[in-house]
């Protein structure tokens, strides 16, 4: 009987079964990775091995020849020599064979992920299928699987709204300032305060290429250790921040200041020293940095920690919105890496049909030679074969399935039909 | 060809439907298919609304401005041309679905107003009578394209002055985009109406001396032009923003289509072919 789906074991942890204590002792990146999946395939029982360990996954999926050895190989070595306490129940999933598959596809898709559709993702599972291969863990089952698994991911980004739209703090900031400036590479940013919030929204408009980026800090020191995470960033005096708005695009304001640090009087002065130009203010301060009636300023566009969270909110809903449109795209992907490998388990019975033929072929053409005349020997011998590959054409490419019509009963029926299992037919 | 000009009439309309109905596909929905279908769909009914009024032309052997109809058909040609140059050149589709929006309601009023003999006066075949009314509709169909843009840019504005995020939220250019291409779209209409007010007066006063200044027409199109010189020298002079502007380029629209529809059907004789 042959197996119909393709053999594969995933174990694994996630953010939703354990928290981060337990999953940064599990972690494996670098070397530690490497020789990780060096222990796993060097185990009679594993055939080919792969790693995926990111800040909220560590997950491996292994090609098994003994099921059992490789479960507890996987168990042992990545999950509980490190961190005992997952063998609790819910601690660990287990899947097998098509549900593992699905679920990596599921994984490259970001539908796994913390946030949905977080795409950076993608990214760690082509370097962990660059790792399994440069080390030799990878074969051809989970190469093709990774395969799809890329594929999927890189048409989901492509062909569904899954990865659109900001959905954390700093990404909304920039998607507001995207949707009021003509380039962010030309927008002056300020950050007035220098905490662990104005650092988490400013290196996303470090990397989106914000073409200045200041910070005013009552405390000196906290705008150096500021400096020190964003080198990007020039200190400005607090006292002169106003000076500084004047000639930005973009003001963000986390102070945790008792009074507004901005008020109406002071940006109406601003807005008008800059010809009214644009200016995007976020107030992520609480109490407020900035004067609430500042909003109604002409060209000044405010928005606060409430706005942010209703856009990013909308967002999420759209993402949301997206999944059955990416579960296509994981089912169509699936559907061709099954394929794939149901051709593979085709293979030996073509090689059987041929020889079994070219076998009939051989014999008949022994006992017929010797009643045509030589010079015909060679046009029989090439008729022979000519009818011989024409007539396996195809039964061949129908048991490949390449036609799209894959069924494996088909294997079985051909085995019976021909005798294939029989060493001694024919 | 009056077949062909009578079927034309009622296509075009229906064909620039098709195109609005795909873009809206795309701008609400971003539907795959429709984002396919709407370029070429729009494309095609350029196409044959050139061959609509190349077939005005001949048939009636003048420029096909002779009646409101007419006009109104080329302001709805010129708008759509404009479009696809923008979608074209920038390779943007999301106001696609606002400016086809237009070309049909022009189109379609067009297509209503239709009369079967326009009427044949000499000034018709005068080179001058083409040179006023084609600058006066190309000053027209820049001002209809500003006047999208001012709708979008309003609607952006409003979204992000209240962070409520609505459907146009994401899906158009930025401000700063949206406001130059109002800006652009202005001084392109307002060149070219001044160039038909100036060429309009000369000609007027060749052939009627000073008859031709108590022209209801006239005095209306003089204010409209009035309406923009004041949008823009605010705008150039800082005392304006974007919001002021776009305002001032809806209202414009509504002293064009007023100068366009009723005070030719109501008050002017001396305008009365358009």
């Amino acid at each position: 009987m042959t197996q119909h789906e393709p053999p594969l074991l995933l174990v694994g942890t996630d953010y939703r079964c354990a928290p981060i204590e337990l999953r940064e002792r599990v972690s494996c990146t670098g070397e530690e990775a490497e020789h990780a999946l060096l222990h796993l395939i060097a185990r009679p029982g594993i055939a080919e091995a792969y790693l995926l360990s990111t800040c909220n996954r560590t997950e491996v999926y292994l090609q098994p020849r003994d099921e059992d050895e490789a479960y507890r190989t996987a168990l042992d070595l990545i999950f509980l020599k490190k961190s005992p306490e997952l063998e609790r129940p819910g601690r660990l999933y287990v899947k097998r064979n098509g549900e593992a598959a699905r679920h990596l596809l599921a994984v490259a898709s970001g539908l796994e992920s913390m946030v949905l559709g977080e795409p950076e993702i993608l990214g760690q599972v082509k370097q962990s299928a660059a790792l399994a291969e440069h080390v030799g863990a990878s074969g051809p089952v989970m190469r093709r699987l990774l395969r799809s698994a890329l594929s999927a991911g890189a048409r989901a980004r492509q062909e569904t709204a899954i990865t659109a739209g900001a959905v954390s703090l700093g990404y909304a900031i920039v998607e507001l300032a995207r949707n009021i400036f003509s380039g962010l590479e030309e927008c002056r940013v300020l950050l007035i305060g220098a905490g662990e919030i104005a650092r988490s929204v400013a290196r996303p408009l470090v990397e989106r290429g914000a073409r200045e980026i200041r910070v005013a800090n009552r405390s000196r020191e906290r705008a150096e250790t500021f400096k020190e995470e964003i080198p990007q960033a020039e200190i400005v005096s607090f006292e002169e921040r106003m000076e500084s708005v004047r000639g930005a695009d973009l003001v963000i304001a986390t102070t945790g200041a008792e009074e507004p640090v901005l008020t109406r009087k002071q940006l109406k002065e601003a807005m008008r020293s800059r010809r009214n130009k644009p200016l995007l203010v976020v107030d992520l301060g609480v109490p407020r940095n900035v004067e609430a009636s500042a909003a109604r300023i002409e060209n000044l566009f405010l928005h606060t920690i409430d706005s942010l969270d209703l856009l990013i909110q909308k967002n999420l809903k759209k993402r949301k919105e997206e999944v059955p449109r990416v579960e296509e795209i994981l089912e169509q992907e699936l559907h061709h890496f099954r394929g794939w490998y149901r051709g593979l388990e085709a293979e030996p019975i073509i090689a059987q049909l041929q020889k079994q033929a070219e076998k009939i072929r051989q014999r008949e053409l022994a006992e017929a030679l010797s009643r045509f005349p030589a010079e015909s020997h060679a046009e029989l011998e090439r008729l022979t074969r000519s009818l011989v590959r024409k007539i396996l054409h195809h039964p061949s490419t129908q048991l490949r399935g390449r036609d799209g019509t894959r069924d494996l009963s088909r294997l079985d029926l051909v085995r019976q039909l021909f005798r294939l299992d029989d060493e001694n037919s024919q | 060809m009056i077949t062909f000009l009578d079927t034309a009439s009622l296509l075009l309309p229906l064909l620039y439907l098709g195109a609005v109905i795909a873009y809206g596909f795309v701008f609400f929905a971003g539907h795959p298919t429709a984002a396919r279908l709407a370029t070429p769909v729009l494309r095609g009914t350029v196409l044959f609304h050139l061959l609509y009024l190349a077939g005005l032309a001949v048939h009636h052997g003048q420029f096909p401005a002779a009646t409101v109809s007419q006009a109104l058909s080329i302001v709805a040609f010129a708008v759509a041309v404009v479009y696809a140059f923008v979608e074209w050149h920038g390779r943007e589709r999301t106001t696609g679905f606002w400016m086809v929006a237009l070309v049909f309601f022009f189109q379609l009023l067009s297509s209503v107003l239709t009369r079967p003999n326009p009427p044949d006066r000499a000034i018709f075949h005068d080179p001058f009578f083409a040179t006023h009314v084609s600058l006066a509709l190309l000053g027209y169909a820049a001002f209809v394209v500003a006047a999208a843009y001012a709708f979008l840019f309003l609607q952006l504005y409003r979204d992000l002055k209240a962070g409520r995020f609505s459907t146009f939220y994401g899906k158009l250019p930025p401000l700063e985009v949206l406001e130059r291409m109002m800006i652009g779209a202005l001084w392109v209409g307002f060149l070219t109406l001044t160039g038909a007010v100036a060429t309009g007066a000369f000609w007027a006063e060749r052939l009627y001396h000073d008859a031709w200044l108590h022209d209801p027409k006239i005095l209306i199109t003089i204010a409209t032009w009035v309406l923009y010189a004041v949008a823009l020298l605010l705008r150039r002079l800082q005392r304006w923003q974007g919001r002021q502007t776009a305002l001032a380029s809806l209202a414009g629209l509504g002293a064009i289509l007023f100068s366009l529809v009723a005070v030719n059907f109501f008050f002017t004789d001396f305008h009365g072919f358009l």
